[in-house]
């Protein structure tokens, strides 16, 4: 066994059974959390309402990123590639054909999907470091391929001017202009993808892969076609990044070969990494976290970049879980309040 | 010759000059993922950190250039033992991905805080052997020669360590398994330490050799070395020594000739491909036995 | 131990009283202006440059006696030029700082991205340092109301470039090696817009090379080989010096040389391989050798604020531009963002570089400087505005 696996935590690391409140309990605080953000717009200023729509639109890559990474088991750093391709169908259907915004966001998740297949064909076959080290390669390519590719992607100068999202209903359009409107438009593609998201792993497909995460050659004896799922896998995580991109297109309406850069694949790493691999709440707690110290720490802007490393070396020394094992402990506890300690067996 | 077998031939040497160059950065980081199978996102940053104390000391300091080769690296190692220290080791049987956090982190650090220290503004490096000489009919600067013998130097040395010398045996078996050292009782933290040491010291030796031919010192520089190292290391296969001199100096070549009869836009992308390609098709690396990573 | 205490507590809250007094006050006194530039990352360079001349033109403008009588403060912004960084940091300043005006970026790119934020949010967007011609071609009439550039574009600067080269020094066959970003490619399509105007005139090859590029003997090589007898260079600061170095040691000092603009006039650059630089040909926005009173004040204003250092092309139109900002400011009368872009559309401003005024895109007519090198130093040998023809 040349690599530790991914430990994560499936079940609680309690003395005592856990309470059969708690799924209450945590379907309760994620409703309040929902709650909280539908809100928001009504009292917070637009600088606040931009930070947590950019934590949303790198949510969808996040959940990508946690499907590939938290339950299948494979570190992948082209979650920018896809994130990229995505902006980039967007912003060319929106500046050529004038397309609605709803069908950019399909297309764009559609096209980054079916861009994934022929790379992961040849990806998936390697080892974990190998896969990395190809997946950074896609990143690299992707860049050079916007950079050169001119008569697609006008290079360098990239495509400015994509349309602000038009939502029709009939005979009502509703134009997307103001950061309120933004924030309900891209909170509701959120919502929307995350529910996907966990629909996905709570099924028996997603049973499946949690066992390609823990045992792979186990899981090839019980005879789960273990390649077939781990190229599915990709695929789907390429669509989640897709989405954002498409949402980031919109929300910039300017898309330029920089959305190929390292940045975006490190930062939707630190936020799956930060918030917690393998776990349900951890992408979401992980953009909203990481949006949140980044723009905090805007306020020294010297030193912002080494405090920002600082913290990164805190997540991986100090909370190698992430952030959401805090989370789960607290609403476990919570769960258990007024009710009897039971003695563990 | 003709014109043209001329040209392929000029090519040719510029290629090995900066493939050597690859080939030495490249062999720190692949003995570095050798003993604790970590990427290190960071390690053009110590290149950077050698070049910029070699600069340091020869424009506040006023010393020649041999001494500031000598405070370069030796200013880098400081901080890298520091860094093996207490961030390094404590990688040892951690999961993949807490490397890559990690030293992402570090390579934040390091590269802001010189912004921090010496500001964002470009230096230029003085010193250093810049006189040009003819080879072949080609000139170049000295200091090219000086490279190219010096990581021949470096490389044999490096074979003659780790044949002969208790720290190589250490390395090639903590590279092989490491869990089978920890019982057999030997130091794998002090290894990790040590080889970490060794692969920046690396690092920022090839900074400090090639800045006076590469003139520009800043806090940014080690970025895009760290980038295209990786690509020389899957091709000469991780945590393989001896495959990253021929790696690294067949990249430089390759892209010498890309850029010569293509574009220098595409040269860049030449690493990259042939690292994709390596990986579809042999992914152990041009030359490694087997697939190990 | 009370009394103690109480006296403490006394102390405190008179200390802390005191401090926000101070600070009130000293808001009341502040008018704070954005300023977006890259503080961090590959371009850190560009951006230390450009804070440095804001904040000497700041220091000048409250020293006489600030604007409205209020002292001019900068509230600064990274954007790592990166566009989405850049949005960030502007609608920081727009919704947190409640900034009425910004000056930047200085990447094209980010620049881009800021004009909608501006322009939605009625705030004052003015440019000093971006070279892309589609920020005004989208300005004022075209568009953006809010936008306003200070910064000649490269339509002009690569126009003067190729008429000095061809008629005057006799060039014909060049070679391109730009750099690879929307400033290079960009001045090289204009290039070659008016390349046909000179039948004799060729390009031989074309190569771009990344920002962070230092190996150039290959394409050196190549350019060695094709006979080439220009190099057409759009590119940065700091990478001119290594390609001069590297030109030298392969034995092309005096048979090829630069023109285009890199910053080819500085002292450091052509202090790195001077038989390399002499001759070569650039147009640039300001360089500290031009002869105005009011520049050669800014250089030694500059110098000795910065210990010693010599101000760039960023620092200057930087240091220019808040100059700009601060008398359309007194036109107006007013710090009212509003007010303050009416006076600027119609203002005759008194820059270094000789009379300013605005375009109907919001863009400044301003001249470019076609120097020389020769003997080590750079010869200025006239100064061109050249009319913009904007797509219809």
């Amino acid at each position: 066994m040349a690599l530790t696996p991914i430990t994560t935590i499936t079940t609680l690391d309690t003395p005592h059974a856990p309470s059969a409140r708690l799924p209450a309990v945590r379907w309760g605080t994620a409703g309040t959390a929902l709650l909280a953000l539908a809100l928001a717009p009504l009292v917070l200023d637009g600088y606040y309402l931009h930070a947590l729509i950019i934590a949303m639109i790198f949510l969808p890559p996040a959940h990508g990123l946690n499907l590939i990474l938290g339950y299948t088991g494979m570190l992948s750093l082209a979650q920018g590639v896809f994130f990229g391709i995505g902006a980039y169908a967007s912003a060319l259907l929106s500046t050529h054909f004038g397309t609605p915004f709803v069908l950019n966001l399909v297309a764009a998740s559609l096209i980054a999907a079916l861009i994934a297949l022929p790379l992961g064909i040849p990806a998936l076959r390697l080892r974990t470091t190998s896969f990395v080290m190809c997946t950074l390669g896609f990143v690299v390519i992707a860049q050079m391929v916007a950079k050169n590719w001119v008569d697609l992607t006008r290079g360098d100068m990239g495509l400015s001017g994509v349309a602000r999202p038009k939502i029709g209903f009939g005979d009502t359009t509703l134009a997307i202009t103001q950061i309120p409107q933004y924030f309900y438009l891209i909170l509701v593609v959120a919502v929307l993808a995350t529910l996907a998201f966990i629909a996905l792993i709570r099924s028996p497909a997603g049973r499946c892969m949690v066992a390609i995460r823990d045992n792979e050659t186990l899981a090839e004896s019980l005879g789960i076609p273990t390649w077939t799922y781990k190229l599915i896998v990709f695929m789907l995580s390429a669509a989640f990044a897709g989405l954002g991109g498409s949402l980031y297109a919109h929300y910039e309406t300017v898309v330029s070969p920089l959305v190929f850069q390292m940045y975006y694949s490190n930062t939707i790493l630190i936020i799956v990494l930060g918030g917690g691999v393998g776990r349900v709440p951890g992408a979401i707690i992980g953009s909203f976290l990481f949006v949140a110290v980044t723009e905090a720490l805007r306020v020294t802007p010297e030193l912002r970049m080494i405090l920002y490393g600082f913290v990164l070396l805190l997540l991986v020394f100090v909370f190698p879980q992430g952030v959401a094992p805090l989370i789960e402990r607290a609403t476990e506890k919570l769960s258990r309040l007024g009710v009897k300690q039971e003695k563990s067996l | 010759m003709g014109n043209f077998g001329n040209f392929i031939f000029e090519q040719i040497v510029n290629g090995v000059i900066t493939g050597s160059t690859y080939a030495l950065i490249a062999a720190g980081m692949t003995m570095i993922f050798g003993v604790l199978r970590a990427i290190n996102f960071a390690h053009g940053e110590y290149y950077m950190l050698g070049t910029f104390a070699a600069w340091y000391a020869i424009s506040k300091l006023e010393v020649n250039y041999v001494v500031a080769i000598v405070l370069g690296v030796a200013a880098a190692a400081l901080i890298a033992a520091t860094i093996g220290r207490f961030v390094m080791q404590r990688l040892v049987g951690a999961p993949f991905q807490a490397g890559v956090l990690a030293t992402i982190g570090i390579s934040l650090i390091l590269q802001n805080a010189v912004i921090l220290a010496f500001g964002g503004g470009y230096k230029v490096f003085e010193g250093g052997w810049i006189e040009p000489v003819e080879f072949f009919g080609f000139g170049m600067a000295q200091q090219r020669i000086v490279l190219v013998v010096s990581a021949v130097a470096i490389f044999a040395g490096l074979e003659w360590m780790v044949r002969k010398t208790r720290m190589g045996k250490a390395i090639r078996a903590v590279s092989q398994n490491i869990e089978c050292c920890q019982v057999n009782g030997i130091d794998v933290e002090s290894v990790v330490r040590r080889t970490f040491l060794l692969g920046t010291a690396l690092a920022a030796l090839s900074g400090v050799l090639t800045a006076p031919v590469n003139v520009s010192v800043y806090g940014g520089m080690g970025e895009s070395i760290t980038l295209k190292t990786f690509a020389v290391i899957v091709m000469g296969g991780m945590g393989n020594v001896r495959g990253t001199l021929l790696a690294g100096i067949l990249l430089g070549v390759v892209e010498a000739l890309v850029s010569g009869l293509i574009g220098l836009q595409y040269r860049d992308s030449v690493g990259f491909i042939a690292l994709l390609l390596m990986l579809m098709l042999r992914p152990h690396g041009l030359f490694s036995q087997k697939a190990r990573f | 131990m009370k009394q103690q205490s109480i006296r403490r507590i006394a102390s405190l809250t008179l200390w802390g009283a005191a401090t926000l007094a101070a600070t009130a006050a000293q808001a009341q006194d502040a008018f704070k202006i954005g300023l977006v530039s890259p503080l961090s990352g590959a371009n850190a360079r560009y951006g230390a440059f450009a804070n440095k001349g804001a904040n000497l033109a700041a220091k000048e403008i409250n020293a006489a006696g600030g604007v409205m009588g209020k002292k001019l403060e900068f509230v600064s912004g990274d954007s790592q030029c990166v566009p989405a960084e850049g949005v960030s940091a502007t609608k920081r300043m727009i919704t947190f700082d409640k900034l009425p005006i910004i000056i930047g970026d200085i990447c094209s790119s980010v620049t881009l991205a800021m004009q909608p934020l501006a322009e939605e949010a009625s705030v004052l967007l003015v440019n000093a340092a971006s070279s892309n011609p589609a920020i005004t071609y989208k300005a004022g009439v075209g568009g953006f109301k809010w936008t306003f550039r200070n910064y000649p574009t490269d339509e002009g600067r690569a126009a003067i470039v190729l008429e000095h080269a061809v008629k005057n020094r006799g060039l014909k066959n060049f070679a391109v090696l730009s750099v690879d970003s929307d400033y290079g490619r960009g001045a090289i399509n204009f290039t070659k817009k008016y390349l046909p105007r000179y039948p004799d005139a060729k390009i031989l090859s074309e190569d771009y090379y990344k920002e962070s590029e230092t190996d150039f003997r290959p394409v050196l090589s190549k350019i060695k080989n094709s006979g080439a007898q220009a190099i057409v260079m759009y590119g940065q600061a700091d990478t001119t010096p290594i390609v001069a170095r590297q030109m030298l040691e392969m034995g092309l000092a005096g048979k090829i040389v630069l023109v285009g603009n890199a910053e080819f006039n500085t002292a450091k650059t052509i202090a790195a391989a001077p038989s390399v630089l002499n001759g070569s040909i650039e147009a640039a926005a300001w360089l500290p050798e031009w002869t105005s009173a009011r520049s050669q004040k800014f250089v030694a204003d500059y110098k000795a604020a910065y210990s010693g250092e010599m101000p760039n092309n960023h620092a200057y139109t930087h240091w220019e531009t808040t100059h700009l900002v601060a008398a359309a400011i007194k036109a107006a009368n007013s710090l009212k963002a509003e007010d303050v872009r009416n006076a600027l559309a119609k203002i005759k401003y008194d820059s270094a570089m000789g009379p300013v005024t605005f375009d109907d895109h919001n863009q400044a007519v301003l001249p470019m400087v076609l120097l020389e090198v020769a003997d080590g130093h750079p010869v200025i040998k006239s100064a061109i505005a050249v009319k913009i023809d904007y797509p219809k």
